[in-house]
């Protein structure tokens, strides 16, 4: 059943997930099936995390494959505008525009995702506050650290309170204190989205998620809880600090052995 | 960072009805007028404005038909290579600013979001535009003394604004480079100019260019659309043509960026070709374009006939011993043309031949080889009974630079006085040497000295560009001065077109005619009233003058 009681549809259907790249498949027959929860997607460089992230933002269209995003198919015009209306994303290179304040870039894509005018400015409000900018709404982007950009960002793609929240990288920049306050967020916003991060820090994923993937060469080579994946690292002498790093690592050696 | 309950989440079909794209819309165009380029650049527009067609303009007569037409030709290319450069610079900000991924996410489809910000672009450029016209048009309201603002080419420079910025902008949506803008900025501007240079005569394809308002090269001609209405018949080409630009650009920008939207692709498709069939259809009409006698451009296709028929005016006059009239628009110039022509009036009025009126009257135009064009008097009809009615064009009808008023007073006397002398002395074949030593003599009575130097002129006094007779034929971009004879002060000598009459430097009728101007003005009117007729039957001898 779904949080509202109706029949169980995941937010996220994907069946046999393919992109390709010339000859370079950066995703090799993904399936990925999940619904609200922070779900945490890790892997090493060129997994094809970022891939998989963009074509379930919509940015790209898969090469093959099936998927369905919110009940929705992205692949038709009509669903797909529906999908981005209720659809949060952090790129991993945020793109901005240096002369609008923090206030007009998060207003810029509360127009450009369609909310109703009227909710805009209050949720540029809340979404600016749940970043910890709210003293530096009227700052130009231009002078903001690059931790603080990485807030301003999260703030956009939180404006519409989405129902699904793709990011990528999005703890990259921020200080301890704000990785905290990020993961406390994330939980938060897990309750009544899908939340799917992208990242290489594996603390992250222990803090926050309830579900994690790991992704070896387009494929997913693990999908299960973090206590699933720290206990494949458990007397497997595999290499890292914390149990979660270790398991990480197994997992990885299993799959590219 | 906080952690706060999210709001209730709304069911999708409420949020759609809660939805109003005006809003929304309207909210993003004023995010991106707080953040467009063409905002910076409005400062460089002016002072760019300032220094090549305000000035220019404002030195002309304060008449709407010679500062609309500067206005509109003047704006555009001193706006043309902001406008297209800032719009491209908007045009490439997302792939500059690295923001294309973020943007292919959100709901707004691409071309309605690309739309905002060329329209905040466009508006800037038109709000600049708009202070420039509203400055020179302002400043004419309070100076010129008849008629009221021109507003075709004010809507040619607008249209030309805004397909200026569809272009930039599309280009730099295509190509988003850095250079993108500089490029099609500069390329723009040459683009524009160079287009003028393709054409010759009055039946091109190119007067579709926004900067031409009339035949072209001829420079600002103050005759036109004073006598007759302004025809806005190339106008209307010329906005049909940048109004089609401006859709089949959109258009196809919105075709490529549609990204699946069935409805949206064949609206923009639709767009795109009205829009080429507007702008083909301009092209096709300016290409039928012809010179109209009354010195602009008609599209016989657009022409409508009520446009041949004369303003009516009643003239501004100066009671003088021969009355002098102007047409109201030269208001200003009246005192100063009646004060230059008062010397030679004052020599001749009342002896028989002299004019009983002079008055100012709307020149014939007649396209030449090129692009000269022939500017004679408008004959009255046959039998209409103004045989003492002296009709004048005055200098600035024919075309040229700028005249200041005095410099203007100047050239209407020395281009009428022959004339008028030539009436009284008459100007038949078999010019006696008394008629030319009395028509010189008078000539220099009346102060116009210009013609001692020769029995030949050879110095064209005239506005440059008005070639005299003889002087071969018209060059590119030169208006040859049609049949300039009686009342026609084309050349701009006072002698042109009276060769005849001008007693040759040295000989004997120019000894009488140095005698004759000596002499007190009284005995001069004197002698002339009773010889008049026997010197116009060429039975006085150059010994019987005094």
């Amino acid at each position: 059943m779904g949080r509202d009681g109706s029949l169980a549809i995941m937010n996220i259907e994907i069946t046999n997930l393919r992109r390709r790249y010339g000859g370079n498949e950066a995703v090799a027959g993904v399936d990925l099936h999940t619904d609200a929860g922070v779900f945490g997607l890790l892997g090493p460089n060129g997994a094809g995390k970022t891939t998989l992230l963009r074509m379930m933002a919509t940015a790209m269209p898969p090469t093959s494959g099936t998927m369905r995003l919110l009940g929705e198919d992205p692949g038709q015009y009509r669903p797909r505008m529906l999908i981005r209306r209720r659809l949060g994303y952090l790129p991993q290179a945020l793109g901005y525009y240096p002369g609008f304040t923090v206030r007009e870039f998060v207003e810029y894509f509360a127009l450009l995702k369609e909310m109703p005018a009227r909710q805009i400015p209050s949720a540029v409000a809340a979404a600016i506050e749940r970043v910890d900018l709210g003293g530096k709404s009227r700052a130009r982007l231009r002078t903001l650290s690059g931790g603080m950009l990485r807030r301003a960002g999260i703030a956009q793609a939180i404006v519409n309170n989405p129902e699904l929240l793709l990011l990528d990288e999005p703890t990259a920049g921020l200080d301890p204190e704000q990785r905290v306050a990020f993961r406390a967020l994330l939980r938060d916003l897990g309750r009544n989205a899908t939340v799917v991060v992208s990242t290489h820090l594996v603390e992250d994923v222990g803090a926050a998620c309830a579900q994690v993937a790991l992704m070896d060469a387009g494929k997913i080579v693990f999908h299960g809880s973090p206590a699933e994946l720290t206990a494949r690292g458990e007397g497997a002498g595999a290499a890292g600090d914390a149990p979660l790093e270790r398991g990480y690592s197994a997992v990885l050696k299993g799959a590219r052995s | 960072m906080s952690v706060a309950v999210p709001e209730a989440r709304k069911p999708a079909a409420r949020l759609r009805s809660d939805r109003r794209p005006g809003a929304s819309a309207g909210r993003l165009l004023r995010l991106e007028l707080r953040h467009n380029a063409m905002m910076w650049l409005l400062p460089v527009v002016a002072v760019l404005f300032w220094l090549t067609t305000y000035r220019k303009t404002m030195a002309m007569a304060p008449m709407w038909n010679l500062r609309a037409a500067s206005l509109q030709s003047g704006a555009v290319i001193d706006f043309i290579t902001p406008v297209v450069g800032a719009a491209a610079w908007m045009g490439t900000r997302e792939a500059r600013r690295r923001t294309t991924d973020l943007v292919a996410t959100v709901a707004r489809p691409p071309w309605s979001r690309l739309l905002v910000t060329w329209a905040a672009t466009t508006c800037w450029a038109l709000a600049g535009y708009l202070g420039c016209l509203a400055v020179v048009y302002g400043v004419t309201a309070r100076q010129a003394s008849w008629g009221g603002p021109l507003w075709w080419p004010v809507a040619v420079a607008a249209c030309a604004l805004v397909a200026f910025s569809a272009l930039g902008f599309a280009a730099g949506v295509l190509i988003p480079g850095r250079f993108t803008a500089p490029v099609v900025g500069i390329a723009s501007f040459f683009v524009l100019a160079l287009s003028t240079e393709l054409i010759i005569g009055a039946t091109s394809y190119w007067y579709v260019s926004p900067v031409v308002t009339g035949p072209w090269d001829a420079g600002p001609d103050a005759g036109v659309a004073t006598f007759y209405p302004y025809l806005p018949d190339l106008s209307i080409a010329q906005l049909m043509f940048l109004s089609g630009l401006t859709l089949a650009v959109l258009g196809a920008l919105a075709l490529g960026r549609a990204s699946g939207a069935g409805r949206v692709r064949i609206a923009a498709a639709s767009v795109a070709v009205a829009g080429l069939l507007a702008a083909g259809t301009a092209v096709r009409l300016a290409g039928t374009s012809r010179l109209d006698p009354h010195g602009m451009i008609a599209i016989p296709a657009l022409h409508d006939a009520a446009n041949d028929r004369p303003i009516l005016y009643t003239p501004v006059c100066r009671e003088t011993a021969i009355p002098i009239c102007l047409n109201p628009a030269y208001a200003r110039y009246l005192p100063a043309v009646a004060t230059a022509l008062r010397p030679v009036i004052d020599e001749v009025a009342g002896l028989p031949g002299a004019p009983g009126r002079i008055i100012e009257v709307g020149a014939t135009y007649q396209q030449g080889s090129g692009n000269s064009v022939a500017i004679s008097l408008t004959q009255p009809p046959r039998g209409s009974g103004q045989a003492s009615v002296m009709r004048i064009l005055l200098p600035d009808q024919l075309g040229g630079p700028t005249l200041t008023t005095s410099q203007l007073a100047a050239q209407a006397a020395s281009s009428t006085a022959p004339e008028i002398l030539a009436r009284v002395v008459g100007n038949g074949s078999g010019v006696t040497p008394a008629q030319q030593a009395v028509w010189t003599g008078l000539l220099f009575a009346a102060g116009q000295k210009a013609v001692v130097g020769g029995p030949t002129p050879e110095r064209v006094i005239g506005p440059p560009g008005i070639v005299s007779p003889g002087s071969g034929s018209p060059g590119r971009g030169s208006r040859a001065a049609g049949s300039p004879g009686p009342g026609s002060p084309a050349a701009g000598s006072p002698a042109a077109g009276y060769q005849e009459l001008l007693a040759p430097k040295g000989s004997q009728a120019f000894a009488v005619a140095l005698r004759f101007r000596a002499l007190p003005a009284a005995v001069r009117y004197r002698w002339l009233m009773t010889h008049l007729p026997a010197l116009r039957a060429g039975q006085i001898t150059l010994a019987q003058i005094p």
